[in-house]
């Protein structure tokens, strides 16, 4: 059951590290618009439009 | 690109988006754009120019501008992708996001270049129009209480995930041979990762308990609170003696579980309030102040002093509070008393900054500008209005709330008993019980199936404002729909009788800058047909709702209306349905309008009367119009020639006898109705008042989707009420089990669970087959589809 010592810690700091990340992204916004960003891959002209004068 | 076009305009309109790149508009289009309304005088966007722009705009600092605008016409995806396109693709534009729900654009751009104008323009010319907000809105609270909520769900779930994983451990070694420093290991840890979560994530039911207590009331946060602070601390006393059972895996999945509740709750809560919000545009950014001279021209809110002469339009906000300078007028200050039905104002009286003017224009005096007046009130109170929890939702606290009361009674007696019988036994006992009870099940009945049938309508372009409609919408018996404008579409017919030699030009003229006035669909077909007298002065206009508009026009009194009073006395028969504009001296026209029936409208009525639902039509047409369009509709009960007032008795009347009316409107004429229906639906198409009145706004004028909403709506509370009887067949049961000692931990976080599983996987069945063809978009291949396909 050794290896319990080694594997528990690692697991906690995964969940610290995940944890930081999605807190990392909520901040950033990236949860404020759930519905806009769905439809960005099915765009598939890479090209953006020309400026409009 | 092959589609037939309505002109030439809308066809170099096509061109013009295609050229830019953008022709993916029209495959990521669910809905058809919205036409543009002819603008008497629209905003230029050089208004926005320096002084304007300051309070709409925030400083981020290194050149960097940021903005938040309101966007009239953003209806679906296709127009967010075609704005997020043609913004993000200016020079200096650092990042757009547009909300479509919210109709809400954040826009972060480099001052050096670019301009807020230029932008404005650059919008204007994809056919959008925005009106940037006050920059306070840019970090308003409900973001971050978005984003506290998100977070607080997310702390919950890992560790609700970690703290079951050593449970799991524990229950299987149990079994096998577990030693008991690595069970005391898995304990500790198990505590570890439960402690965040009930310190952080649970904190608004200990934040929501306390407020309760202090407030000397019972909700539904408290006995919530003391479940969760009593199985924690009943686990760490467990932990510490190294004997018994700990419970760190169930207390966390019920913080978690009833996070996700409130998460639910708060995404509905928030989604109602955006739409309130677009609606109701509480702030007007301009006002139209008269020049010393007499003429009159634009300015922000922001510019406006005290002892500026300014001017409202029908149906218009009051910029700020100011003295009534007309003879007299009616407003709408629901926001301000709550009370619907308009307050008629005199001369000399003070109107409120906020409130909506049912009849006008009408010029004030300004009183108190910006932070003194009562808008920061009206805010506070608009903010309270949303917070509200539909009638359903609070119902369904209550039930949880009695529950849990109930089920800590339940613990306590347990405790007591087996004190008596077996006192080794009395803890685990009354925590197995305390933890096998689910008020989660009950808490999320309501907000899951609510949240749910939310989201379905919004699909098919129905947007409930207010909560409460959706159980109205379900229980209505009677449906009331107004004619014009709402069953029919109105044009003006081409040929226009002249009286004493009036050129049909001049007539047209005459009656158009009349009809500019009001927002009625009569008046705005008239004033589509011509554009009326440029910088004529239009003074002493009065709108009297079902009858007609009156007006100084350059020294020569007109009126535009109804026969009888436009003309004082009817005239003759053959002018009944007419609508005659006259001066003193007798009529001068008469214009007859074409009535097409809308092309669903058919449809729509069948599928409601196919649902039980009782059909009635009221009009302030003529009895014979109203009776041709009865009978094309099989509609059998309906008035004709009725007022406003009359049209709310009416109302009034069927409620008395005990039916549920659903009022169904568009245009100025039916405000008064809509409010007092039991719900009312307002096309989006209608005037603002009318929007800010009604209780749902179905987009597009598709009437066809009142019926599919109405099923979903009913199918929303025949979920709500299974999911009640589930929660209480499952903790019937499974509590005296918990009670008699014969649960064991593993099978409690189970049971708890499942039970909240099944009621959310039971809510996720609205809205599934409710699909109608109306509801789908005449688009070749929806963008959802082709991805489903591939």
């Amino acid at each position: 059951m050794n290896i319990l010592l080694l594997l528990i810690p690692l697991s906690l700091l995964f969940l610290a590290g995940a944890v930081w990340l999605f807190f990392w992204a909520v901040d950033d916004g990236q949860f404020d618009d759930l519905e806009t960003p769905g439809l960005l891959p099915l765009d598939d002209s890479d090209r953006p439009g020309k400026p409009p004068q | 690109m092959a589609r037939a076009m309505c002109c030439q305009g809308c066809r170099a309109a096509a061109e013009w988006i295609e050229q830019l790149g953008l022709a993916h508009y029209y495959a990521l289009r669910t809905q058809p754009a919205k036409k543009p309304e002819a603008d008497a005088e629209p905003a230029s966007h050089d208004d926005w120019q320096s002084d304007n722009a300051r309070h709409v705009v925030r400083n981020l600092g290194e050149g960097l501008r940021e903005s938040l605008w309101l966007v009239e016409g953003v209806r679906c995806t296709g127009c967010v992708w075609l704005v997020e396109r043609s913004l993000g693709a200016m020079p200096g534009v650092v990042s757009v996001q547009v909300n479509a729900v919210a109709q809400r654009i954040r826009i972060t751009w480099r001052d050096a270049n670019t301009s807020l104008p230029q932008l404005l323009r650059a919008l204007a010319r994809t056919g959008y129009r925005a009106l940037p907000q006050d920059a306070r809105g840019l970090d308003d609270l409900r973001r971050r209480e978005s984003r506290d909520a998100l977070k607080r769900l997310l702390v919950a779930g890992f560790g609700a995930m970690q703290a079951m994983m050593y449970a799991t451990a524990i229950y299987l070694g149990a079994a096998a041979t577990l030693d008991a420093s690595t069970r005391d290991l898995l304990r500790w840890l198990g505590l570890l990762v439960a402690t965040p979560v009930v310190l952080y994530s649970a904190r608004p039911f200990f934040a929501g308990a306390w407020r309760s207590l202090a407030a000397r009331r019972m909700g539904m946060d408290v006995p919530v609170a003391l479940g969760i602070a009593a199985v924690y601390s009943a686990s760490i006393i467990e932990a510490v003696r190294g004997s018994g059972e700990v419970y760190f895996d169930s207390v966390s999945m019920f913080v978690f579980f009833l996070l996700a509740g409130r998460y639910l709750e708060m995404r509905a809560r928030h989604r109602a309030r955006d739409l309130t919000d677009a609606l109701a545009r509480l702030t007007p950014p301009f006002a139209d102040r008269q020049r010393d001279d007499g003429t009159w021209h634009r300015v922000g809110i922001a510019e406006l002093r005290v002892g500026d002469r300014v001017r409202v339009s029908e149906g218009g906000i009051v910029p700020a509070d100011g003295i009534l300078l007309t003879e007299r007028c009616r407003v709408d200050e629901a926001l301000l008393s709550g009370e619907s039905a308009p307050v008629i104002k005199r001369r000399d009286d003070l109107l409120i900054a906020g409130s909506v003017l049912e009849d006008g224009p009408v010029l004030l005096r300004i009183e108190r500008v910006g932070a003194n007046t009562t808008l920061a009130g009206i805010a506070a109170l608009v903010g309270r209005a949303a917070a509200a929890k539909p009638r359903l939702q609070l119902a369904g606290e209550m039930a949880a709330g009695r529950f849990v009361t109930r089920v800590l009674a339940l613990t306590a007696i347990t405790a007591v008993a087996w004190a008596i019988v077996d006192p080794s036994r009395a803890f685990s006992a009354a925590v197995a019980v305390l933890v096998i009870s689910c008020p989660c099940a009950f808490a999320l009945a309501v907000p899951a199936a609510l949240t749910r049938a939310l989201a379905a309508l919004a699909r098919q372009g129905v947007l409930v404002v207010k909560p409460d409609a959706v159980q109205a919408l379900a229980e209505c018996t009677h449906a009331l729909f107004d004619k014009t404008g709402t069953l029919t579409e109105v044009t003006l017919s081409p040929d226009v009788q002249t009286f004493k030699g009036v050129s049909r030009d001049e007539a047209l003229r005459l009656a158009a800058t009349l009809a500019r006035e009001s927002r009625h669909p009569v008046a705005r077909a008239i004033a589509a047909a011509h554009a009326g007298m440029q910088g004529a002065t239009v003074t002493a206009v009065t709108t009297q709702s079902g009858l007609g508009i009156s007006a100084t026009v350059d020294g020569r009194a007109l009126r535009l209306g109804r026969a009888d009073f436009a003309a004082g006395k009817l005239p003759a028969r053959e002018y009944e349905d007419a609508v005659l504009l006259a001066d003193d001296a007798g009529p001068i026209a008469a214009f007859r309008m074409t009535e097409r029936l809308r092309a669903d409208a058919g449809a729509a009525v069948d599928a409601l009367r196919a649902q039980g639902v009782k059909i009635l039509i009221a009009s302030g047409d003529a009895p014979s119009k109203v009776a041709s369009i009865a009978a094309r509709l099989n509609i059998d009960t309906w008035r004709a020639r009725v007022l406003p007032k009359d049209k709310l008795a009416w109302v009034d009347e069927l409620r008395a006898g005990g039916a549920r009316v659903l009022a169904i409107g568009d245009g100025v004429n039916d405000a008064p109705v809509l409010a007092g229906a039991d719900v009312a639906i307002a096309l989006a198409e209608g005037a603002e008042l009318t929007q800010a009145s009604g209780d749902i706004v179905l987009k597009g004028g598709r009437l066809g989707n009142i019926a599919c909403a109405r099923e979903v709506a009913q199918r929303t509370l025949a979920i709500v009420r299974q999911n009640h009887r589930w929660a209480l067949f499952y903790n019937l049961s499974a509590v005296p089990l918990a009670a008699l000692g014969l649960v064991p931990p593993w099978l409690a976080a189970l049971g708890m669970s499942v039970s909240s599983l099944g009621v959310i996987l039971n809510a996720l069945r609205i809205g599934r087959a409710a699909a109608s063809p109306a509801s789908r978009p005449q688009v070749p291949a929806e963008p959802s589809q082709r991805a489903a396909a591939a």
